[in-house]
């Protein structure tokens, strides 16, 4: 058994064009939730076979019922629900929430997919949920009319979610602040929310962060009272790592460390990926350092992410061989 | 007082009413249009924002940005000197720009929105004004790779939009606004913006405008006041400290009010809207006022929109009543 440089992934994976097809069709009424669900096991069930295929060390469900990371807490929370269109570039639109009413947890969203993918598997699935402040950041707000309270009212949700997977034997529950890094004056309620979704849990915690100028939210991002960072790095020239070089990385948590670019064709050597791994030894040990992709896989089919995947795979088994630890 | 909007409206409607031209582009995408057939699509959803606008009781409207993709590409990729770069957060909110790139001198070559300005005075019932990004932020929101200086990228971009201005005079333009968020993120250049300022309008006799939305104008006031325009409009829903600065000394412009929020969906009551101008127009005449949303509306769904234009129209008309 080895003794670090765990790998996992982000969270989402591409749907195969079965169920995205699914969707659609679901979406025009023409196919019944029934019938859609049963796709969606199929698709985690085929995304699990996947990563065990590839040699990945804590696996995720891949997020088949998931639209976008929001809306999907949108539809589901009570008090949320999905607005009207709005754009965020070019031809792309989504469904904006809105924030209309008290938010509360009324039932488990993530479970029934989580405990399925679990069902398959001997390695830990990880708990996949969005944070608190991203829900509230990515939505309209009509009910609370101050950030602050609906970060909070909404982390009381989350944390519910939190314990719901936790009860169920999730050991790993990653909570998603994207937005974390949009506006560095509200860090602290994005910390005082993650605090609310984490506290008490026994429960390895996670939060990833991506595409914002995280330097920007650094060293201050540290406080977020998680267990584990989940950073990118590969799309940013391991920069990151000079950072934590340079004014260190705290001794009671883990990093995970993007090695693959989410938003490129281009599939890794090995050598790039290996070297990137020694670059973080250089700031923590092998027990305190994962490897994975830079953020969600969503953005590429199995066909490209696979490749990138068994590099990343080869690349640990590689350096652990050095290490000895393997 | 007029009623009037800030600049973008929403490209595409909610069901059950078909989105044109988001499917239009989605057609254009597979080969199954020609850009011809887009532009003739922007076209008729230019029309129905003029008439949207008009319906909820606009005084003065815009051609909604129909055709632009985001603030800076529409006009950067039609000056020279530039390229566009990857996508990045229009400040803090969930819209994205096309990061312009500058290579060389930037330069004016032919109208870019004089044909735009043209088609929707040709197609509203209402008087239009011109909306252009202007020059400072242009600046603020390219990469640099040429001029080594804020100051001297946002006056090149400045020359250029001088042009293009002029020639919007010339199609007969009588009222040209200038959007420039960037300057409230970057109080400290406030000398520097002066002066691009200047170089902007140098010639310009219609109505100039001038937006400055997302943040207040604390530590700038009453310098703005000395700006070379006719009308400044401050956001009061993300800047509202402004409602303290402007107390400090006599607005002696045009005030533009952007007291509907344009970036969350909760729908202001008219007699809330009227309640504001009235705390906030501070003793000017109503035909000193322009009432509008805080910022451009695409940030809502296209039914939210309207319905925030009509309220605020009617807010205007009630306000108007007493204070006339």
């Amino acid at each position: 058994m080895t003794k670090g440089l765990l790998t996992t992934t982000v969270g989402s994976f591409a749907k195969p064009d079965y169920l995205a097809e699914a969707r659609t069709q679901f979406a025009a009424g023409k196919l019944s939730r029934e019938e859609l669900d049963k796709l969606e096991r199929q698709a985690t069930k085929e995304v699990i076979a996947l990563q065990e295929e590839i040699g990945l060390d804590i696996l995720v469900d891949g997020e088949m019922a998931r639209g976008d990371m929001v809306a999907y807490f949108g539809e589901h929370l009570a008090g949320m629900r999905l607005g009207g269109l709005v754009r965020s570039y070019g031809n792309r639109y989504y469904h904006k929430p809105v924030i209309a009413d008290e938010v509360k947890w009324g039932a488990p969203i993530t479970l029934d997919l989580w405990k399925h993918a679990q069902s398959l598997t001997d390695k830990p699935v990880k708990g996949m949920l969005t944070g608190p402040y991203t829900i509230v950041e990515w939505s309209f707000d009509e009910f609370y009319g101050s950030r602050r309270d609906a970060v909070l009212a909404v982390a009381q949700a989350i944390r519910r979610e939190a314990q719901e997977l936790e009860k169920a034997g999730a050991v790993y529950i990653q909570i998603d602040e994207p937005a974390l890094s949009t506006r560095k004056e509200d860090l602290a309620i994005a910390i005082e929310g993650m605090g609310a979704v984490t506290d008490g849990l026994k429960a390895k915690t996670i939060t990833h962060v991506c595409y914002g100028d995280f330097a920007s939210v650094f060293p201050g991002f540290l406080e977020m009272p998680v267990t584990q960072f989940d950073l990118e790095a590969a799309n940013s020239n391991y920069d990151i790592l000079d950072l934590f070089r340079e004014r260190g990385f705290p001794e009671d948590k883990e990093l995970a460390l993007g090695v693959l670019d989410v938003h490129t064709h281009a599939v890794e050597t090995l050598d790039e990926v290996r070297a990137g791994i020694k670059r973080a030894l250089e700031v923590l040990p092998p027990e305190r350092l994962y490897i994975d992709p830079d953020c969600g896989l969503k953005t590429r089919p199995w066909s490209e992410a696979a490749p990138k995947l068994k590099v990343m795979v080869d690349a640990v088994h590689q350096v652990r061989k050095e290490l000895g630890i393997e | 007082m007029i009623a009037t909007a800030v600049g973008s409206y929403p490209k595409i409607p909610n069901k059950p009413r078909p989105a044109r031209l988001r499917n239009a582009l989605n057609r254009f995408d597979r080969g199954q249009l020609r850009i011809e057939e887009i532009h003739e699509v922007e076209d008729e959803v230019t029309i129905e924002a003029l008439q949207e606008q008009a319906e909820a009781g606009l005084d003065l409207v815009t051609d909604g940005l129909i055709r632009w993709n985001d603030e800076q590409t529409y006009l950067a990729q039609k000056l020279a000197g530039l390229s566009l770069n990857g996508l990045i957060r229009w400040f803090d909110s969930n819209m994205y720009y096309r990061q312009p790139v500058v290579e060389g001198p930037v330069a004016w070559r032919e109208p870019i929105t004089v044909r735009d300005y043209r088609f929707a005075v040709e197609h509203s019932a209402k008087p239009v004004k011109a909306v252009l990004t202007g020059p400072y932020t242009l600046a603020r929101l390219s990469l640099d790779q040429h001029y080594g200086s804020v100051e001297r990228l946002a006056t090149a971009f400045a020359e250029a939009l001088n042009q293009e201005a002029r020639a919007l005079q010339q199609a007969g333009a009588t009222h040209i606004q200038f959007n420039e968020p960037a300057i409230l993120h970057h109080k400290d250049d406030f000398r520097v913006f002066s002066a691009v300022c200047h170089r902007l309008v140098e010639g310009v006799t219609a109505e100039k405008g001038l937006y400055l939305y997302f943040g207040d104008v604390d530590g700038i006031y009453p310098q703005v006041l000395d700006l070379p325009v006719d009308l400044i409009g401050l956001d009061f829903c993300m800047g509202a400290a402004n409602e303290q600065v402007l107390r400090r000394s006599p607005f002696t412009k045009k005030l533009g009010l952007g007291i509907v929020d344009a970036r969350n969906s909760k729908l202001e009551s008219a007699e809330q809207i009227a309640e504001r101008i009235r705390a906030l127009s501070g003793g000017l005449p109503p035909d000193q006022i322009h009432v509008s949303p805080s910022a451009g509306l695409e940030f809502l769904p296209r039914e939210v929109a309207q319905e925030k234009l009509r309220r605020m129209a009617q807010a205007v008309r009630q306000a108007e009543g007493v204070l006339v």
